[in-house]
């Protein structure tokens, strides 16, 4: 009878979200990212794939990134070429600034209006979209009652895929994981690992959305020039998603929340938050698909980045410092002991975020960023990144390849604290990458088709892909973090610590720029020392 | 130390009075046996302490002693430390535990040369002073240890002793020294001893000995 009052539930949902869907058709600007059901059809399996559509400089990586930017009419480029949202402005006064003294910032900034959302210490300021939000900023941080004034910079995630089970893993044995696993059988079970990103596939549920159309020019960037090549608006969408079966059952994840949609449902648009979480914990030793590092511990979801997707669905946010900083409180006060951050930015630094930094490393969370995948664009400081090289409980991870040389693609800088592999495919086979389970990306990217195939995404298939980046090499930090944690090394110092003297060292003798300490070593990590060897 | 060294001095001093209170009736030389325990505060006091969950340490062992009449005397002997502990890894002046389990053992063999002073008014009391060498096996197990990874050395290391001996029956005696061991060699090279920059494996040692014979 239960069932029966299921199914009919379930149907009746479904025939009130085909209504709502065909009104809302109507009207552009239809609302987006309404959950119709939390059901969706089984997964789609399609194994492993090959897909060199994300490496760093394929057609298709570009086009992404012009999506995601050409589809925000408020995106500006900024000092050092970083990219920022106009018409807001973060910005922290003192303690003690009277409201006086805010109205009159208020006013310096031409700003209509100032408020301070959850999860952050700041305020986060509306300006007119046509002010120079950097001059502005700067022109606030100069009063005395302002301790940071800064634009809402954008941030992105730090991967360069490529796409196609344990013997490809080479990463896991590289860092000595196998046994590792040995002294932790565990690995990890106790503690919860925050993962900001672009989402997770981890949940099963049906979403409605509207995507519009957008024209992109000879070059592949977005833009509104009329006789650039349209891609069709392809209008309300019922899309079902799936929950990555490899991560395990929905009792592993814990407090998911997504600042991109100001939802409790940070759902994966788009791969790459799937992917790290797999790194950190895929389910191991069940003889199917891939391993992941911590296999037992629990997974936060939070949605910090905006994917291609969410941009084309008209998502409220961007992936920006305030969302980001946002994030990073929402996980340290949900119980995350372990942030993971492949998320890289460029471009002028980001107090907010090192705020925010500051205050999960003292609530006991240890944090492990990205260093970035810049290396080649002129290697410029990566501003999140470099936080860490200020915070004793935070780490910047570069990335290195199977023989152990840093990445092509790894950003080096004094703020590189550890080496983990990102993987490489320049000189290595296509299998070169870091392997997980992710969303079948050959049905997610249709945008990198020509418009005769640019057709709806589909969020219900998954499959194996090799990414690589410093994104993919972050995680390993992250995991093998929450496995010392496990141990009882809870202090973030500590643990940061830990993992540098054990690190093996690559590279230049003792510390470098480019491995940091050097490349971790899970099992001596884990293993520690006696008291004469 | 400059306790010791004042005591030492004490004792050389009775020497000639004792040597001259020699009773006829005495063997030219005895042959003695002898059951050890001791408590030692190892000198590694921050490696011991972090891995081991003290600095303090027992031995139980048994040697012999060989007595001339002048008072010079020739001791060899061998006893046994083993505790359990924790691997770990030492930050900031702390050392922190990782939950490995890890067995010490440290073996010394040692050999020593010393002298006995007779007191004219109590025959009794026997206070001694010796110096010797050792050969000190040091082993360290942990579980899971790959091949090569757990710690089997020997190394040479140097001692000296006083104390005093409680004669409570005309074959049985009671003793109490302090013992004071240096064991380069061992400790230093690698471990949390590394990185706490302690060198010496040896220390300072409380003995109760039960020695058996004249």
């Amino acid at each position: 009878m239960a069932r029966l009052q299921k199914v009919f539930f379930t149907c009746a949902l479904a025939l009130l979200a085909v209504y709502s869907a065909h009104g809302h058709g109507q009207t552009m600007g239809a609302a987006s990212g309404v959950v119709v059901d939390y059901f969706a059809p089984p997964a789609i399996d399609h194994g492993l794939l090959v897909r060199f559509s994300r490496a760093p400089d394929s057609a298709e990586a570009q086009m992404r990134s012009a999506i995601r930017l050409g589809n925000s009419a408020l995106d500006r480029v900024g000092i050092g070429g970083a990219h920022y949202v106009a018409g807001k402005l973060i910005v922290k006064f003192r303690a003690g600034a009277s409201s006086a003294s805010k109205a009159s910032a208020l006013s310096v900034a031409s700003a209509s209006g100032s408020t301070q959302p959850p999860y952050a210490n700041f305020d986060v300021m509306t300006i007119d979209p046509g002010i120079d939000a950097e001059a502005a900023a700067q022109a606030l941080s100069a009063r005395p009652d302002v301790e940071y004034a800064q634009p809402a910079y954008r941030v992105h995630t730090e991967f360069k895929p490529n796409d196609t089970f344990y013997s490809k893993q080479w990463n896991l044995p590289d860092i000595d994981m196998e046994r590792a696993w040995d002294i932790q059988p565990a690995a990890g079970s106790n503690i919860v690992v925050a993962v900001l990103d672009t989402g997770v596939a981890y949940t099963n549920v049906t979403m409605k959305y509207h995507a519009s159309a957008f024209r992109v020019d000879a070059t592949g960037q977005v833009t509104t020039d009329p006789t650039a090549t349209l891609y069709p608006a392809l209008g309300d969408l019922t899309l079902p998603f799936v929950a990555a079966t490899e991560l395990g059952p929905s009792s592993r994840f814990v407090s998911p929340h997504d600042f991109i949609w100001d939802t409790n449902l940070p759902i994966d648009l788009d791969g790459h938050g799937t992917h790290v979480s797999g790194t950190i914990g895929q389910l191991t030793n069940n003889g199917i698909g891939t391993a992941g590092v911590a296999f037992n511990v629990k997974i936060m979801p939070v949605k910090v980045i905006d994917s291609d997707w969410d941009d084309i669905f008209g998502a409220p946010n961007f992936g920006t410092d305030d969302v980001v900083a946002r994030g990073v409180r929402y996980a340290a006060d949900n119980g995350a002991k372990v942030i993971n951050m492949s998320i890289g930015r460029t471009g002028p630094a980001a107090p907010a975020i090192e705020d925010a930094i500051k205050y999960a490393v003292g609530k006991g969370a240890f944090v492990a960023i990205a260093a970035g995948n810049d290396y080649e664009d002129g290697n410029p400081t990566e501003a999140i990144a470099d936080i860490a090289s200020r915070v004793q409980g935070a780490v910047a991870v570069g990335a290195v390849d199977q023989s152990h040389a840093r990445a092509y693609y790894s950003s080096t800088g004094s703020y590189v604290e550890l080496a983990a592999p990102g993987g490489s495919f320049r000189g290595f086979p296509s299998e070169g990458g870091i392997l997980q389970q992710t969303l079948d990306l050959e049905l997610v990217e249709t945008f990198t088709s020509p418009p005769s195939g640019f057709v709806a995404p589909r969020f219900d298939a998954l499959a194996y892909f090799f990414f690589i980046g410093t994104s993919q090499a972050t995680p390993h930090v992250s995991g093998v973090a929450a496995m010392l944690m496990q141990q009882g090394i809870t202090d973030p110092g500590t643990v940061e610590a830990a993992l540098e003297k054990f690190a093996t060292d690559r590279g230049a003798v003792g510390r470098d720029n480019e491995f940091g300490f050097g490349e971790i070593n899970a099992r001596n990590t884990l293993r520690g020392l006696g008291l004469a060897k | 130390m400059k306790t010791l060294v004042a005591l030492v001095a004490a004792l050389a001093v009775a020497a000639p009075l004792a040597a001259q209170t020699r009773r006829p009736t005495e063997p030219s030389v005895s042959i003695r046996g002898f059951f050890v325990a001791s408590e030692e505060q190892f000198a590694a006091k921050t490696t011991f302490a972090g891995v081991l969950g003290s600095s303090l340490g027992s031995f139980v062992g048994g040697g012999a002693q060989v007595v001339f009449r002048g008072g010079v005397y020739v001791e060899v002997s061998g006893s046994r430390f083993q505790k359990s502990g924790q691997r770990g890894f030492f930050s900031n002046g702390q050392t922190f535990s990782l939950g490995i389990p890890l067995t010490a053992s440290l073996m010394p063999i040692e050999a020593s040369v010393g002298y006995r002073f007779r007191l004219q008014k109590h025959r009794t009391i026997i206070p001694y002073v010796a110096a010797g060498v050792g050969q000190y096996h040091y082993k360290e197990t942990s579980t899971g240890s790959a091949p090569g990874e757990d710690v089997d050395a020997t190394h040479l290391g140097y001692l000296a002793n006083t104390g005093v001996e409680f004669r409570v029956h005309p074959l049985v005696g009671l003793s109490i020294d302090a013992q004071y061991t240096h064991i380069p060699g061992i400790f230093g090279l690698g471990g949390i001893s590394k990185d706490a920059g302690e060198s010496d494996l040896g220390g300072y040692a409380a003995r109760f000995k039960v020695i058996v014979g004249r």
